[in-house]
């Protein structure tokens, strides 16, 4: 049997404006990622590959899950279009459907079942359809069973649609408090409902009750109190004196001292309450932290070049500027406007001078063909506020639901990938060349795309 | 990169072989410009060795002049290399991609 998994960027969007940053199917619940326990259910039902498919990106899925070998299941990817349905999903994975039965999973749904149970023999003898629905997805059955055997009464797994905070909430207590074995979690276990990962610090003081799980590098500090149903995420430290209880405090999260933080969900510098879904950003640091890597060393390197490149194009362009800004200026072409623009670090915005030139009289063409409509930008370089290339800025926008800066590789910069490339700076297609550069440019490689976006403007300036 | 013809269920299907890039970018549009304009295309992606951005941008191109058109594009078979691209871009949004060829000729 092969199981075919169909999740629609739709249906989890919730989880990406909760947890930005992490992919849904990559959720921790109880410290395990939402997708091992799709793979883990999908083992048990006897399949022997597994794919997923996606309307939207399944990169940090795949770097996580791989090709499967880890649970000894084969895991293949792949791409549907949001309007597909179910024959139209299986029609464009017809190779990995073709003569097998296939298990559908579609819609984000947590499986509650229980790995001491029997599910290879149950699904060999399934006959096909639709086995079980809730109201966002259901779990279907195609070709023909081995032998089919009705089931003795209600199968032995129920669905949970994962659709808003306060479910994942409840989901997480109630595997906390009556799941604990039924499914494999992480962690050691030296009695039962507790579990503990590697490297967890735990000084005399502490007082951890149960049933609790704790992740790996975790640091609890003098006199914090991990009470019943809590659930503490890798890499976490607890300040001294602070209690936790009923709570999930994520991975990456520093909580500060002297705090009580109860029924909450804790991730990074967000609380959330998942009661009523709201949730309140901690600006003191002291307080509620998200513990992020360094990136100083990646990019020091890649800022050198750029300001030396931009101080070059500065001492090329200073003479030009000075000439042609006054008369194109006075002539009414060089227009101004002053905008807020995301920047590269989450919560920080730029001011910047956008600059437009009309380009129909020879100076004002000369002008902008010189590009000297980013004179002004190429300091802001200089102080590290923008790079030389990359993407092109995005202006603050309250309607917009995932800030550019809360994703990876966001780098607003003077020229952009897509100039470079000639692709049209509109729509999908710029995202799409600034994405591929976001992965495989490199400062030796951002000089000759800078080159490239100047031969651009020129030979568009002088063709028009 | 070499560029390999046939026909079924009146798609085109163009298997193309190599590498598509910079340089044999413009090989495959105008291979596609030789084409009826409202002739609907399935590219079978299997033999690409190394795919970037400029191919990446001719596969987009094309997409889009066969929609204007009232056509149709389909990808087929993206071996490994080429589905990372696709992935790392987001690029699939705008195309129906299919692991089969006969199923993209056929739906």
């Amino acid at each position: 049997m092969k199981t075919l998994l169909v999740i629609r960027e739709q249906e989890s969007a919730w989880l990406l404006d909760q947890f930005p940053g992490i992919h849904p199917l990559l959720v921790p619940i109880c410290n395990k990622p939402f997708i091992e326990f799709l793979v883990d259910f999908a083992i048990l039902a006897g399949s022997e590959a597994l794919r997923i498919v996606s309307d939207g990106g399944l990169r940090d899925v795949e770097l996580y899950c791989a090709n499967g070998s880890r649970w000894g299941v084969e895991i293949s990817y792949g791409n549907i279009n949001p309007a597909d349905d179910t024959y139209t999903v299986i029609e464009k994975n017809r190779r990995f459907c073709l003569k097998e039965r296939i298990m559908i999973i579609s819609g984000f749904l947590f499986i509650r079942y229980d790995k001491k149970s029997d599910y290879t023999s149950l699904f060999a003898s399934l006959q096909s359809g639709e086995l079980l629905r809730c109201p966002h997805g259901s779990i279907s059955l195609t070709g023909d069973a081995a032998s089919v055997i009705s089931p003795a009464g209600t199968l032995p797994f129920s669905l949970v649609a994962l659709d808003s905070i306060g479910k994942y909430y409840e989901l997480s207590m109630e595997i906390l408090r009556s799941g604990l074995n039924k499914y494999v979690l992480p962690g050691y276990s030296s009695e039962a409902d507790c579990y503990i990962g590697r490297n967890v610090i735990i000084p005399k003081s502490a007082e951890i009750q149960k049933p609790v799980i704790i992740g790996n590098n975790v640091q609890l500090l003098a006199n914090t109190v991990i009470h019943a149903n809590s659930v503490i995420g890798s890499n976490v430290i607890i300040d001294r004196d602070s209690v936790i209880s009923g709570s999930i405090v994520m991975d990456n999260t520093y909580i500060g001292e002297h705090l009580e933080v109860e029924n909450k969900i804790a991730a990074g510098n967000l609380l959330i309450d998942p009661e009523s879904g709201s949730s309140i950003i901690m600006e003191d640091p002291h307080l509620l932290t998200a513990m992020t890597p360094s990136r100083v060393a990646g990019t020091l390197l890649r800022r050198v070049v750029h300001t030396f490149a931009a101080t070059i194009l500065i001492l090329i362009q200073l003479l030009p500027w000075l000439l042609l800004r006054p008369i194109v200026g006075m002539q009414g072409k060089w227009k101004r406007k002053r905008e807020p623009y995301y920047t590269a670090l989450a919560g920080k915005n730029v001011t910047l001078t956008s600059t437009y030139i009309e380009s129909n009289g020879s100076l004002s063409t000369l002008a902008k063909t010189l590009a000297l409509d980013r004179f002004s930008l190429l300091f802001k370089v200089l102080s590290g506020e923008l790079a030389l290339i990359g993407n092109k800025p995005v202006r603050v926008n309250a309607s917009i639901r995932l800030l550019p800066n809360r994703v990876a590789g966001y780098r607003p910069a003077v020229f952009s990938y897509a100039e470079a490339e000639d692709w049209p700076e509109f729509c999908i297609d710029t995202e799409i060349v600034e994405h591929y550069y976001a992965v495989h440019s490199n400062p030796m490689k951002d000089i000759s795309m800078t080159q490239k976006a100047i031969f651009h403007r020129t030979y568009q300036n002088h063709c028009t | 990169m070499n560029i390999s013809e046939k026909t079924v269920n009146h798609y085109t299907i163009l298997s193309l072989q190599g590498i598509l890039n910079a340089s044999s970018a413009p090989t495959l549009r105008n291979y596609i410009a030789g084409l009826p304009e409202a002739q609907s295309l399935v590219i079978d992606l299997e033999k690409i060795e190394f795919l970037d951005s400029s191919g990446l941008g001719a596969l987009v191109g094309i997409a889009r002049k066969k929609k204007s058109s009232s056509a149709v594009m389909k990808l087929a078979r993206m071996n490994d290399r080429v589905k990372k691209v696709f992935e790392i871009t987001q690029a699939y949004t705008l195309f129906d991609i299919y692991d089969d060829v006969s199923a993209a000729a056929e739906a």
